[in-house]
């Protein structure tokens, strides 16, 4: 096939080269195909091989898991939401909009949305604010030590949450757990911390802070590293203090490192508390712990509402998806920070 | 000199704080799992038991079948790290390899299932599971975690690091595909390879609440699922027993973690920047 | 027939154009070098030829077919990389023989030839090594050396001496004709250093931004140039440019009138105003002089001392002259033979043409 195309081209020069000025039609629109023909087999060929069936190969497995497991509930979860089920029962009953408006109508919504709205207030103080702190202070504030920091603040997020809970449950502990018996020292009555209705949230959330304080360190850590040593050195040199250099060069320059990490305290977050509410309080004293992720577990496997559970996974799904949105809208006006 | 390393002296004191904060509960854990009942409750904020006991660990081993869970929760984590890893070398070697069309399209899709909440994936996976017959099984937990958005993003940023040229002498000696993978590609990562294979087997060797959902036979529960066993909500009294197991159950990350600390945070490092 | 021939091809990045319609052809067994600044399309050329770059339009023929869509690996090609690509997790041994096992060659062949290959270029002993434990120089031989054993018909270097320091770029250069010279393969060679240019070359194209500006021998490219670029671009230091006009028969320099030869002045007749270029080196001091010009200050150059002279119009002369001869100051007269000018059409750019090369 190509020695054919190269005949054309020949037969085309040769033409030329015998004083035809101009290129006879019929050989120009020969010549023109197979250029254009040569372009698509390139590009083909480039692909290696000509094979599409390569990459499919290497994509299936992935690929499959990933959208069994993860696109097709949620399609599913939009159609359960629209019916009334027991999980069990044969019978599915088609019920519209119904799950949603009494989802929304119900008074524990006003509840699961406050919890939700405290455990993202705990979470970013102790997960977001403080790592970001102290990620600026080992990076551009020490000189030494920095990596013994690191490794140690990071080891309790190695550990597993079911492990975390037990272990808070215990110092936790209002008659004879560690604080009770600190607190007494200092003469004052531990509180039955996952009995109150605020107090176990917080509680709760500084579970999930000690867990995943350490993740959240490094990679800020890891963005306010790549600040460039000399930006630091010139601020020095014009006498800013700790607390400029922080405000005009540091936020700044980590800002979508420190926007995912925002981002990822509230989805993750939420997520996480699944397991210290489970294992410690089931959603109470009272619903006064649970939340928009725990309550979809709740109707799905406690009080066996698919309908609601399916709806309250969309609605949770909807929210994450605004974070996300709002975390790639800022990005993108952002990107010429970090660049 | 002395003003700035005053000035230092107050942010390592913030620091060793926070380091206090964090690796107490550890040590605490360690300590009171070898206390004896009766040292639990009149010493518990000493840091050192004063007659270290194996009391506990004794009683867990004699009562439960612990040897069952551990071997349990690896054989779960195991098959999931590998199977992880694999998944997303090859997907990943798909991304960096070829050209087709909708790439960026598809790559964005399978990220953004990394975002994808639990609570989504909860109900209608466990349908699907007990449709296949795998619920109370090791395999209901493996199946659905068999790919990793994560991993393959991170091993694609590995792969994207590789010296071009290297890529393009394979391919001027004509080395096909799996060739390129197996024997160029993967030596020069094996290090990013190793450290994602570790922290994916912690990351499944910790896990709660997908076992938690599939696995109901006790005979078959992984060991952070063992743990609940220990408690009772109105806080039960058995805390030197409970603590012997949280540590059985630390213990393998812990030390997977500092045998190989500087990869594992390079690793994690790495899945904050957004490429 | 293993010549390399390219039919007006071009190659575009989106909206930035690479190369434009190049159409050039390699002969069998020359060493070809492909020289200009950086950003010039000579290393997309090359990556071109070896298949890594697509080709946007045109026609690239090697041994008479055409190979536009052919992939890297069938085309039979052995390529040096301007870091070299030794693969780090191989030894010497497996670098070298790499290529080879992969082709599925006996295994006694890839031995007797990776053996030969590390006599040749005196790696013998170094079999086991890593790259990382080798020197510079070691390295860029290792690579030259898994480009022998392919024994390939074409053989494309990408600056392959660069990352070697000056000493060892001298030897570099002159082993690496001796091999060619072994196998005679059609050699592509990219480089932005001039000299290296002269000396492995058998020919050399010059290219600047995407475009082939001349195709020649060393000696007829530094002797006739053809534009303006290649006269600046080829020699150092560069020839000088001095604009001039024609009235009246008379070439009037830097407010130096100058009455051409006989034989020049047909070709600058249709030629109003033109670019007059002079290699430093082939100017004289002289009374009898054809430009005066005070001079600003001199450069010691080793072997040769470079005189910068301020003419009268504000334009700068080099000339180079021995080291051995004294100082010069003040103001100088210079003269130059016209058997050795260049004259640019200063439109164009162009080289109008010799009396005596044409």
């Amino acid at each position: 096939m190509n020695l054919e195309e190269a005949e054309i081209r020949m037969a085309s020069h040769k033409a030329q080269d015998q004083g035809e000025q101009i290129l006879s039609n019929d050989a120009y629109i020969q010549y023109a195909a197979m250029i254009k023909n040569a372009a698509k087999h390139w590009r083909r060929t480039f692909c290696e091989a000509g094979s599409i069936w390569q990459p499919v190969v290497f994509l299936t497995p992935a690929t499959l898991v990933l959208f069994v497991f993860a696109y097709w509930p949620l399609l599913q979860d939009v159609w359960l939401s629209f019916h009334l089920w027991n999980m069990i029962s044969p019978a599915m009953k088609f019920v519209g909009l119904q799950n949603y408006f009494q989802l929304v109508t119900s008074a524990e919504f006003i509840k699961i949305i406050t919890n939700t709205v405290l455990y993202i207030v705990v979470l970013l103080l102790v997960n977001f604010l403080l790592p970001y702190l102290l990620s600026f202070m080992m990076a551009h504030l020490l000189k030494r030590f920095s990596f013994f920091y690191r490794s140690a603040l990071f080891a309790p997020s190695t550990v597993s949450l079911a492990v975390a809970s037990i272990l808070f449950l215990w110092i936790f502990n209002p008659l004879a757990g560690p604080l009770s018996i600190l607190l007494s020292a200092v003469g004052l009555e531990s509180p039955r911390w996952f009995k109150e209705p605020v107090l176990v949230v917080i509680v709760i959330g500084l579970i999930i802070g000690w867990k995943v304080f350490g993740y959240n360190l490094i990679l800020l850590l890891s963005a306010m590293v790549d600040v460039p040593k000399e930006l630091i050195e010139a601020a020095r040199i014009e006498n800013a203090s700790d607390w400029q250099l922080f405000r005009y060069i540091i936020v700044p320059m980590t800002s979508s490192t420190a926007l995912y990490v925002f981002v990822i305290t509230i989805v993750f977050g939420l997520q996480y508390v699944l397991v210290p509410v489970n294992m410690l309080t089931q959603g109470g004293p009272d619903q006064g712990s649970t939340n928009l992720v725990y309550i979809v577990y709740q109707y799905g496997f406690v009080f066996f509402q698919t309908g609601k559970a399916a709806a309250f996974a969309i609605l949770s799904m909807v929210i994450y998806a605004l974070f996300l949105m709002l975390k790639t809208k800022v990005l993108d006006k952002k990107v010429h920070y970090e660049n | 000199m002395k003003i700035s390393s005053i000035r230092g002296w107050h942010w390592h004191v913030v620091l060793c704080g926070a380091v206090l904060i964090q690796l107490w509960p550890l040590f605490f854990m360690l300590s009171t799992s070898f206390k004896s009942m009766d040292e639990i409750f009149q010493s518990t904020l000493n840091p050192i038991p004063a007659v270290p006991v194996m009391n506990n660990y004794l009683y867990v081993l004699k009562n439960f079948p612990l040897v069952q869970y551990i071997f349990n929760t690896f054989f779960i984590a195991g098959i999931i790290a590998a199977s992880k890893i694999i998944t997303s070398i090859l997907a990943a070697f798909a991304f960096v390899y070829y050209e087709f069309s909708h790439k960026e399209k598809l790559f964005n899709a399978l990220l953004l299932t990394f975002f994808i909440p639990i609570t989504v994936v909860m109900v209608p996976n466990y349908l699907l599971l007990s449709r296949l017959g795998v619920l109370n099984t090791p395999w209901g937990v493996i199946l659905p975690q068999l790919a990793d958005a994560m991993g393959i993003f991170l091993i694609r940023q590995a792969m994207r690091a590789i010296p071009r040229p290297l890529i393009e002498a394979g391919k001027l000696e004509n080395a096909g595909a799996w060739v390129m993978l197996t024997r160029i590609i993967l030596p020069l990562i094996k290090p990013s390879v190793i450290a994602m294979g570790i922290v994916f087997f912690i990351n499944s060797w910790n896990d709660y609440f997908w076992p938690l959902l599939v696995l109901q036979d006790k005979s078959r529960y992984t060991l952070p699922l063992a743990l609940q066993m220990f408690i009772s909500a109105e806080g039960g009294s058995e805390w030197g027993i409970a603590m012997a197991v949280a540590v059985l159950t630390s213990l393998p990350p812990l030390l997977l973690y500092l045998s190989c600390q500087r990869f594992i945070i390079h690793t994690f490092m790495q899945s904050g920047v957004k490429g | 027939m293993s010549g390399i021939v390219f039919e007006d091809v071009s190659k575009y990045y989106g909206e930035i154009t690479a190369v434009k319609g190049l159409s050039l052809s390699v002969q069998e067994g020359e060493r070809l070098i492909l020289l200009g600044p950086s950003g010039c399309g000579k290393t997309t050329t090359l990556r071109m030829v070896a298949g890594l770059e697509k080709i946007t339009s045109g026609i690239l023929k090697m041994g008479g077919h055409v190979m536009n869509m052919v992939e890297p690996g069938a085309r039979n090609i052995a390529m040096v990389f301007q870091n070299y690509a030794l693969y780090p997790h191989m030894t010497v041994w497996e670098n070298i023989t790499f290529g080879l096992s992969i082709r599925k060659v006996p295994n006694g062949e890839i031995k007797a030839r990776a053996e030969k290959a590390l006599e040749i270029l005196n790696l013998s002993g170094y079999e086991q090594r890593k790259p990382h434990e080798l020197s510079g120089g070691q390295k860029q031989r290792v690579a030259l050396g898994r480009s022998l054993v392919k024994q390939a018909p074409y053989f494309l270097l990408d600056e392959p001496l660069s990352n070697l320091d000056a000493q060892l770029r001298l030897q570099a250069r002159t082993e690496l004709v001796k091999i060619h010279e072994l196998y005679r393969p059609t050699l592509m060679y990219v480089t932005h250093d001039q000299i290296e240019a002269m000396s492995v070359g058998q020919r050399i194209a010059i290219m600047n931004q995407g475009v082939l500006q001349q195709l020649d021998t060393p000696d007829i490219i530094y002797q006739y140039p053809a534009n303006t670029f290649v006269a600046s671009f080829i020699g150092a230091p560069p020839m000088n440019l001095l604009q001039g006009r024609l009235c009246d028969g008379k070439l009037r320099i830097a407010g130096c009138d100058i009455k051409p030869p006989a034989e020049w002045q047909n070709l600058l007749a249709s030629h109003s105003e033109l670019w007059v270029g002079i290699r430093p080196e082939h100017c004289r001091l002289s009374d009898n002089s054809l430009l005066r010009g005070r001079v600003e200050f001199t450069e010691l150059l080793g072997s040769q001392r470079c005189v910068h002279v301020r003419l009268q119009g504000d334009e700068l002369v080099l000339c180079v002259f021995p080291a051995e001869q004294s100082a010069i100051e003040g103001t100088v007269g210079i003269s130059f033979s016209w058997e050795h000018v260049n004259s640019f059409d200063s439109h164009t750019g162009c080289n109008i043409g010799r009396p005596h090369v044409r």
